[in-house]
């Protein structure tokens, strides 16, 4: 195995979800599915297939030419040397045709297998972006990754690789029986018994090396997972003074690994003299049968050479296409686990017919929150039959434990999921009648974790839509108070980012979140915890943002630390999913519930 | 040359064994050049007349030994071969294992590990592909050239006549190693541009309720498009070369069949080779193809693998800075007193200083806690106190020894280090507790789990202590790494402990308990820790506020209240920041 491979392999293992069940292949249900995206490309399938046949005639004709210049010319004692210069001259035609058809079957193959792969990977991508939340709850973000990267290249390997080997080996191999019986149908018929002999020792084999083979992936897997572990903990294991140690545990694994490439090396020389074993012993018997044959007139020699030689090319392809098996299995297995993705449908629908009158321009922000029963799973219930109204501008500040249905609340508005009973309105349109994109752009949301995009911090706060300006990303910028910091970078507004290794406090990474609100001026905003995990100078600077960012926008704040909503309009606290409490900091604190404990501890 | 060490060291001990596995490719070759002539001369008998039945059979299986003896002998060079290769990779990767421990910090953090990684995997397996399959494919070419023209010209075929047929064939090669590289240049750009797809959907992944929240679906698709679109690109570049070469190499070979029929086949006519030469002669050709085509790969695959001998020679020979002096000695870190003298680190000649001018005594058995804002200097301390890097000298003493002039096994098996980001090993968390010495006893990791409060967490896994994390494992949360990192440094039970920020994801109510514990069991010895919070420092005998690498207050928590500074303005903003609106924040 390469071991670019085994690293990709290892991160990926890394990503994928240890739960996902291994699937056994379903080729009829997997192949009438992609059927549907190789039928428009089928006049260059056909295209390929005659070039195919083309390109591997010369090499095929080859012996049989040999055989005419043989018994026609050399042993006919004709002396006829221009009979001979026409053979090599159709044998020149032929192989230069072969070397163009080659050429351009591979190329023709290969773009329509791109097509279809690219089309499949933009498709894919495309359904699952517009899946629900819910869906993305369910499923682990590694193994959507591994759908659209590793299923897909998979998928691509079997157009490579697969479908290759089957046109050309598979066509060689007829061709090349095709011939032989052309020639002697008699010792074609001696040769074909090999070919089930062949087939078994080739498959049976076939199943050993890759037992062996997956063996020596695992361990080779497992040292590569141990390696990068201590290198990124490298300075435990000093600290601690366990470099001996380690160094044993590793020894162990590379001993294991070394073993397991021994007995990969054992068998597949065992397989492969094997192979030219049997194949020697089938020219052994050719010329054996052949020659008592030859003997007895009953065959011209040339016959016979070309005999010895089609035997010869006769083991290749077998060899090539069952070398094929594993790569055509986790094909299928790839398509029907990408095909289960295309199956699912998102839980939150756009309405058949928006509401008439809704306008996105005049939406005031008056928010409610009618009745709303709603869960995750059946039996736990998260929010129970809650009651709500926020004005317009109003700004409400949301506390509670752990689990009491704050964050729920708020996926409910945004609409990632559907509420169970009830409905929530804004400004008197049910939230379910709203065409999604629409309500998206109105309700803003900041997260606790911001997330960034590999990218400028202009695309980053305008989230690569170039219709909106940089002077408008810049004054977004301004306004939050992040302009400073941004420009102390290298890059200044230009500086790259990404979600990883930015460069960027998590309280300068929040800011930009700020700046994406102002770019896109949604009516209602909310924070879900979106100041915790900082420290506390930086905690002011949001706090600072927050009051530029809230100013005539309803705000909806969800807050850990007490502080961070005490102005606010009105103070909701939560528990169990019912609003418990409710009024102002000062009211709340006087009425000496909940509210008033959680002040007192925290203090 | 420097490059050539690792090789050469390895060729000392393995010539034997290369030289065996030469000779059987000789045999090997050797025997397999006869079958074009054995088949001549049944061509010959033939055409004389003089075949009989039985000696058809004696020529078959005379075919058959000669498939049989090439079989085996070929299969045991081979092997010998590729054992030793992959006892060169074994031996490789086990030196460099040890020399990653030996490598100080400074290493690390110039080489990321997706860099030593692929020194690692890559550099070793290229140079081990060359000197085994290298060496299979040339040793077995040369043979097979050597072996059929020297049989050829026994047999009578004119050397004229094999020239001529031979020669397209040793095109070959410098197509090979011609093309090679541009196939691989053009491989390597659509496996990059797949590695971008998979950043990008695995973004898009990650931040999908930013995507959707925005209504950004659209503009992410298309970025996404672009992605697919270029590894579409790439694939249809590979393909025109890796197709063009893949034609090319046989339709070379049918050009030598070609001149080998043409030729060979007037001078047959004219009697002047017989017909059986004639034949060995066009099997000859094509059995010289597949080794020719080897070759070729094999100097692409030098070429690569000299590169990735340097890059390993370089890595082997680079020195940790860190090294135990001669006269390095054993300083007993419970009765020894901490000085810190002008103690001025940069990370680089050229860079700021992270600590200036730091001073400090602190006596065995106190607690010193230490706060200030992200940057100002508080880890590089404590990796300086661990030797991570080296201090400048007599800066840093323990007693009247440099720490420079300690042994690193006596200071660091005395120190015990809880870091902030509560990095665990993907085994046991039994073995994870048990990290210092993986034999403890069970009981002793209980206790240790209990004080930093993570036990009952464990008694709920499945496993209890038996549970094996990360990696197809179980992963923890953020606050439950923490504090299984804080038993693995309280088992240790060392003279001297060190917190870095190491409870700042748990809770304040946790953070308490923990606190109290820790002053419980240090008693007696001493321990350092640093926070953001100054709950978890105020106990603390003596606490230092740390700013842009400099002491700026020094003192006990009353003290440092009452006076003006940045330690009472921390406090005031904490202790409104401090109401948390909930106990269970994160645990």
């Amino acid at each position: 195995m390469r071991p670019a491979q085994a690293i990709h392999n290892w991160q990926m293992d890394q990503k994928a979800d240890p739960n996902m069940p291994e699937q056994k292949p379903q080729y009829v249900s997997a192949f009438r599915a992609l059927s549907r995206y190789v039928r428009p490309h089928i006049v260059s399938f056909s295209l390929v297939f005659l070039f195919t046949i083309i390109a591997i005639l010369s090499d095929l004709l080859q012996p049989y030419l040999m055989k005419i210049a043989i018994d026609d010319n050399l042993l006919a004692g004709r002396n006829d040397y221009q009979g001979l210069l026409l053979i090599c001259a159709a044998y020149f035609a032929l192989s230069a045709s072969s070397f163009l058809f080659t050429y351009l079957q591979n190329n023709l193959l290969q773009r329509i297998g791109q097509s279809i792969v690219g089309l499949i990977r933009k498709q894919l991508f495309s359904h699952i972006l517009r899946l629900s939340m819910r869906y993305f709850d369910r499923m682990s973000s590694g193994s959507l990754i591994t759908h659209i990267s590793s299923d897909t290249e998979a998928l691509n390997q079997f157009f490579n690789q697969v479908l290759l080997s089957l046109f050309r080996d598979g066509l060689t191999l007829i061709l090349i029986i095709a011939m032989m019986f052309h020639l002697d149908s008699q010792l074609a018929l001696y040769c074909l018994v090999l070919l089930p002999v062949i087939s078994l020792i080739a498959i049976g084999f076939r199943s050993f090396m890759r037992t062996t083979y997956q063996l020596a992936r695992t361990r080779l897997s497992r040292m590569v997972a141990f390696v990068a572990e201590n290198l990124s903990g490298m300075n435990l294991v000093q600290a601690f003074h366990q470099q001996r140690e380690q160094e044993k545990q590793f020894n162990e694994r590379n001993g294991l690994y070394f073993q397991a490439n021994v007995r990969e090396i054992r068998t597949n020389i065992l397989f492969g003299r094997t192979f030219d074993v049997l194949s020697n012993l089938s020219i052994a018997f050719v010329t054996w049968v052949g020659g008592n044959a030859v003997l007895g007139d009953h065959l011209a020699f040339g016959v016979l050479y070309a005999f010895i030689t089609y035997i010869r090319q006769f083991f290749q392809p077998i060899n090539t296409i069952t070398q094929q098996w594993n790569t055509l299995q986790s094909a299928t297995v790839a398509i029907s686990r990408i095909w289960t993705v295309f199956e699912s449908e998102p839980d939150v629908k756009d309405p058949k017919k928006a509401a008439e009158d809704w306008n996105e321009q005049d939406v005031r922000g008056r928010i409610e929150f009618d009745h709303i029963s709603f869960a995750y799973e059946p039996d736990v219930p998260i929010i129970r039959n809650l009651q709500l109204t926020i004005a317009p501008g109003e700004m409400i500040g949301v506390v509670g434990t752990t689990g009491a249905g704050k964050s729920s609340l708020i996926s409910l508005l945004c609409r990632f999921y559907d509420v169970q009973e009830g409905a929530i309105r804004i400004d008197g349109f049910d939230v379910r009648h709203i065409p999604q994109a629409s309500l998206h752009r109105m309700v803003g949301l900041v997260q606790q974790d911001p997330y960034l995009y590999s990218g400028s911090i202009i695309d980053n706060v305008r989230l690569f839509d170039e219709s909106i300006s940089r002077e408008e990303v810049i004054a977004a910028c301004e306004f939050v108070g992040a302009s400073t910091v941004i420009q102390k970078l290298i890059g200044g507004y230009d500086t790259k980012l990404s979600e990883r290794g930015s460069g960027l406090s998590s309280g300068e990474r929040q800011l930009i979140s700020f700046a994406r609100i102002i770019v896109f001026k949604p009516k209602v905003l909310i924070l879900d915890e979106a100041s915790a995990n900082l420290d506390s100078q930086t905690e002011q600077l949001i706090q600072s943002a927050l009051h530029a960012v809230s100013r005539n926008r309803t705000t909806i704040v969800i807050a850990h630390r007490l502080s961070t909503i005490q102005q606010a309009d009105r103070i909701l606290v939560m528990s169990k999913g019912q609003i418990v409490e409710e009024g102002t900091h000062s009211q709340l604190v006087e009425a000496g519930g909940h509210y008033q404990e959680l002040y007192e501890n925290s203090k | 040359m420097k490059s050539t060490k690792l090789i050469k060291s390895f060729f000392l001990t393995t010539w034997p064994i290369y030289s065996l596995s030469l000779f059987l490719h000789f045999v090997s070759n050797w025997i397999n050049v006869n079958f074009p002539k054995v088949l001549g001369r049944f061509t010959d008998q033939l055409q004389l007349g003089s075949l009989t039945h039985d000696k058809v059979v004696s020529f078959s299986l005379l075919l058959l030994a000669i498939g049989i003896g090439h079989v085996l002998f070929n299969g045991g060079a081979m092997y010998l071969v590729m054992y030793v290769g992959r006892k060169f990779e074994f031996h490789v990767r086990g030196q460099l294992f040890h020399h990653f421990t030996q490598m100080s910090e400074r290493f690390y953090s110039s080489n990321g590990v997706g860099r030593l990684l692929s020194y690692f995997m890559n550099d070793v397996t290229a140079v081990r592909e060359s000197i085994s399959m290298g060496f299979n494919a040339t040793a077995n070419a040369t043979m097979l050239l050597a072996a059929a023209v020297a049989m050829m010209i026994t047999s009578g075929i004119p050397l004229y006549l094999i020239g001529a047929s031979v020669f397209p064939l040793l095109l070959i090669p410098f197509i090979v190693v011609y093309l090679g590289p541009i196939i691989r240049k053009r491989s390597l750009a659509v496996q990059e541009s797949l590695g971008r797809m998979t950043e990008l959907a695995e973004e898009q992944f990650g931040g999908v309720r930013v995507t959707k929240k925005f209504a950004a679906e659209d503009v992410m698709e298309q970025r996404f498009n672009a992605s697919v679109d270029e590894i579409r690109r790439n694939q249809l570049l590979l393909v025109k070369v890796s197709s063009f070469f893949q034609a090319l190499i046989p339709y070379l070979g049918t050009i030598a069949l070609i001149t080998a029929l043409a030729f060979g086949g007037y001078l047959a006519i004219h009697g002047r080779i017989t017909l059986g030469n004639f034949v060995a002669l066009t099997l000859y050709v094509r059995l010289l193809m597949n080794p020719l085509q080897q070759i070729g790969n094999v100097v692409n695959s030098i070429q690569r693998s000299r590169a990735s001998l340097e890059r390993l020679n370089g890595l082997l020979t680079q020195r940790s800075e860190i090294i135990e002096s001669d006269y390095a000695r054993e300083v007993n870190l419970s009765t020894a007193v901490l000085r810190i003298r002008n103690l001025t680190f940069a990370y680089n000649p050229t860079s700021q200083p992270v600590l200036q001018n730091v001073q400090l005594t602190l006596k065995p058995g106190s607690t010193l806690g230490i706060i200030g804002r992200t940057g100002s200097g508080k880890t590089t301390l404590m990796k300086l106190l661990l030797r991570m890097y080296d201090p400048p000298e007599s800066s840093i003493l323990f007693g009247n020894t440099d720490i420079r002039d300690m042994t690193l096994e006596s200071l660091r098996s005395q120190i015990a280090y809880v870091p902030q980001d509560g990095f665990l090993f993907s085994t046991t968390i039994r073995e994870n507790i048990a990290f210092h010495n993986r034999s403890a006893k069970l009981c002793t990791v209980k206790t240790a789990a209990k004080q930093a409060q993570i036990y009952d967490n464990i008694v709920d896994l499945p496993s209890r202590f038996d549970t094996r994390l990360g990696e197809r494992g179980l992963t923890l949360s953020g606050g439950q790494r923490q504090r299984t990192s804080l038993a693995r440094g309280l088992i240790k039970n060392a003279p001297l402990l060190i917190l870095d920020d190491s409870v700042s994801a748990v809770d304040t109510v946790t953070e308490k308990e923990i606190i109290r514990t820790i002053r419980k069991e240090r008693a007696g010895k001493t321990t350092i820790i640093i926070a953001h919070r100054i709950s978890a420092i105020k106990h603390a005998d003596v606490i230092l506020v740390l700013d842009e690498g400099a002491i700026v207050q020094k003192g006990t928590h009353e003290e440092l209240l009452r006076a003006p500074g940045l330690y009472a303005e921390l406090h005031a903003i904490q202790e409104e920041g401090q109401q948390h609106a909930t106990g269970t924040g994160y645990s």
